[in-house]
């Protein structure tokens, strides 16, 4: 690969990356917290490779073709260097998955049927209590982790706001939300069981409908082994847009 | 691959000019110079192509949950790593500047056992994970005086530096032991892979070449970012292929795997060593996917944790692409065997059999 082909593909890079950050498309990928990151990684990228080819068109007025000799970077082997030179190529794949493709936010679907456990062999402690107000919002993974592990009890006969998806299982709807740690790499699948007088009107919503339920977790659902689900006493169903960032 | 060469690192050697090329070299050397020419235009066409297929391709992705599932994975361990890979190629390029062979031989000590030890220690200051190691790395590599401790240096970094300490203090919430296990599992890699470099490593496995400095005939700047852009484009493109393994191997590797490994130590250890190696995870993240999967045991968990940072499949590729093939598949399975066992060994003593 030529250094001018080479310069144009970086250019990509950083202009895919800048795409994804303005558009918003990155937090299917990654945390929205890496955006000020993700950002200056364009920046820097962008930078570069204009540099690079402010350098080689002043080099070419200068030096005739000189700059365009890709191969000053690697004094090594023909065969190497031929190998080398179009390893660069690669670059072109998340130029076109970031801006052409553009891959959806991770489904339910992609993960396995399987119970998704929140942890409750580390040490069991105390939480700080949630928002004041009628009914705070509280994540799914937040409320699996406090159901499981919190002594404190900061969730008993509390009404909370818990946004999500519906997730029709055999025996009942389940709220779910995708959560992520890092990037779309870690994700797991959160879920709370929905029970009571108006779980009727989620389940009675297609698979994957967002929603907004108020409800209270039922004290004790999640105590006890490790794989336990917590259960959320509804008292009401909102459905809603799904939102910007899918991910908790 | 390139065995047929009695001296491959003369620099300079193999530098083909097409004017004293002659007899069978001709064609060869023509056939890259036409493939030069030629990738410009391929890749202008390849952006015009792509765009106009684009909605096809969007639409069959989304159609398949394999291929979208894939495709978001991909996309994420790579917009996840390239933040800190331009931190890292920023740092490389600095070195390339600032820090030359010799000045960096006068700071470590003379005694290869010591500068190992130094280079650990130093790794906890590279507050990054493991992408910008790999050319920061190379950079301190450099001609191979001091690899043992660039190697050191590049297995200790994104396992010991405070942001990764901090998550994993975080992830085990009231199990510091843990911490304490990560660490010291980890630098007892690093300094066992040093070691084993300065006493077994063989220069010649470095096939990859530096682009030379360029430091006396141009300005600092100009250095500085010709080695960031050089590191960049390599590193990065490794990179590339390092999250499609990842993505390939998330939608193939069955969860149920990990759901059965309740009470097996060895098997738990294995299954987890070569989990850490398929998923790729940012060192960063690791300690709070290990810490969800609580159907594992402790030890096995360490063993994902220590491994993780110190090799994966995209760490593999990004080391065959600034280090050397013949480099990455010696130095890639026995740094998994040293982690693996470390891990092990440290974890029961810190931790129990029990889990």
């Amino acid at each position: 690969m030529s250094r001018e082909a080479e310069n144009t593909l970086l250019l990509l890079v950083g202009i895919a990356t800048a795409m994804i950050t303005i558009g918003g498309a990155f937090t299917r990928y990654v945390k929205p917290s890496m955006l000020p990151w993700l950002g200056l990684t364009a920046a820097v990228v962008i930078g570069l490779a204009l540099v690079a080819m402010a350098v080689d068109i002043r080099r070419g007025v200068a030096h005739g073709d000189h700059g365009d000799h890709g191969d000053h970077e690697n004094p090594g082997p023909h065969g190497d260097h031929t190998h080398r030179g179009s390893v660069a190529w690669l670059l072109l794949l998340p130029v076109v998955v970031l801006i052409f493709i553009a891959p959806p936010a991770l489904r339910p679907q992609a993960f396995p049927p399987s119970v998704t456990a929140v942890s409750t062999d580390v040490l069991r402690r105390e939480f700080p209590p949630i928002p004041d107000g009628r009914a705070p919002e509280v994540a799914v993974p937040e409320v699996m982790v406090r159901a499981a592990q919190d002594t404190a009890g900061t969730l008993d006969n509390r009404l909370i706001t818990v946004v999500g998806f519906t997730l029709r299982e055999p025996d009942g709807v389940d709220l779910g939300r995708v959560a992520i740690v890092c990037c779309a790499a870690d994700a797991r699948l959160a879920r709370i069981h929905l029970r009571g007088p108006a779980a009727a009107e989620a389940a009675a919503l297609p698979d994957e409908t967002w929603v907004r339920v108020e409800g209270t977790v039922i004290t004790g659902s999640a105590d006890g082994d490790s794989t336990s689900i917590p259960t959320l006493e509804v008292a009401k169903v909102t459905p809603i847009d799904e939102p910007a960032n899918t991910y908790a | 691959m390139v065995s047929t060469l009695s001296s491959p690192h003369r620099p300079g050697a193999a530098r083909h000019h097409p004017a004293r090329c002659h007899n069978g070299v001709v064609p060869e050397v023509k056939r890259a110079e036409l493939s030069q020419k030629l990738s410009m235009p391929v890749l202008v066409a390849a952006m015009v192509a792509f765009a106009l297929l684009g909605s096809t391709m969007r639409a069959a992705v989304d159609d398949s949950d394999a291929l979208s599932t894939a495709g978001t994975i991909f996309a994420g361990v790579f917009v996840q790593a390239l933040p800190f890979l331009a931190v890292g190629v920023l740092l490389s390029a600095l070195i390339a500047v600032f820090v030359t062979p010799d000045r960096l031989a006068r700071w470590l000590p003379k005694r290869p056992a010591a500068a190992v030890l130094v280079a650990a220690a130093g790794g906890a200051a590279l507050p990054g994970c493991e992408c910008g190691s790999v050319p920061v790395a190379r950079r301190l590599f450099g001609e191979g005086a001091l690899g043992a401790a660039a190697l050191t240096f590049m297995l200790a970094a994104p396992a010991i530096n405070p942001v990764v300490v901090v998550s994993t203090v975080v992830a085990f919430p009231g199990q510091p032991q843990m911490v304490f296990a990560r660490v010291g599992a980890s630098l007892v890699t690093a300094i066992v892979m040093g070691l084993a470099w300065s006493r077994w490593g063989r220069a010649e496995w470095i096939t990859r070449r530096l682009p030379r400095s360029t430091s006396g005939q141009g300005p600092r700047w100009l250095t500085f970012t010709e080695a960031a852009r050089h590191d960049f484009i390599q590193a990065g493109s490794y990179l590339v292929i390092g999250a499609a393994a990842a993505a390939a191997l998330h939608v193939v590797v069955p969860d149920w795997l990990i759901a059965h490994l309740a009470g097996q130590l060895l098997l738990g250890v294995l299954v987890m060593a070569l989990l850490a190696v398929v998923l790729a995870l940012c060192s960063e993240a690791d300690a709070f996917v290990a810490a969800s999967l609580t159907m594992v045991p402790l030890v096995p968990r360490l063993v994902f944790l220590v491994v993780g940072p110190a090799i994966d499949v995209k760490l593999f590729a990004m080391q065959s692409g600034m280090f050397g093939r013949a480099f990455a598949i010696r130095f890639a399975p026995a740094t998994f065997v040293v982690a693996t066992v470390s891990a092990t060994v440290i974890g029961l003593l810190v931790l129990g059999g029990g889990g």
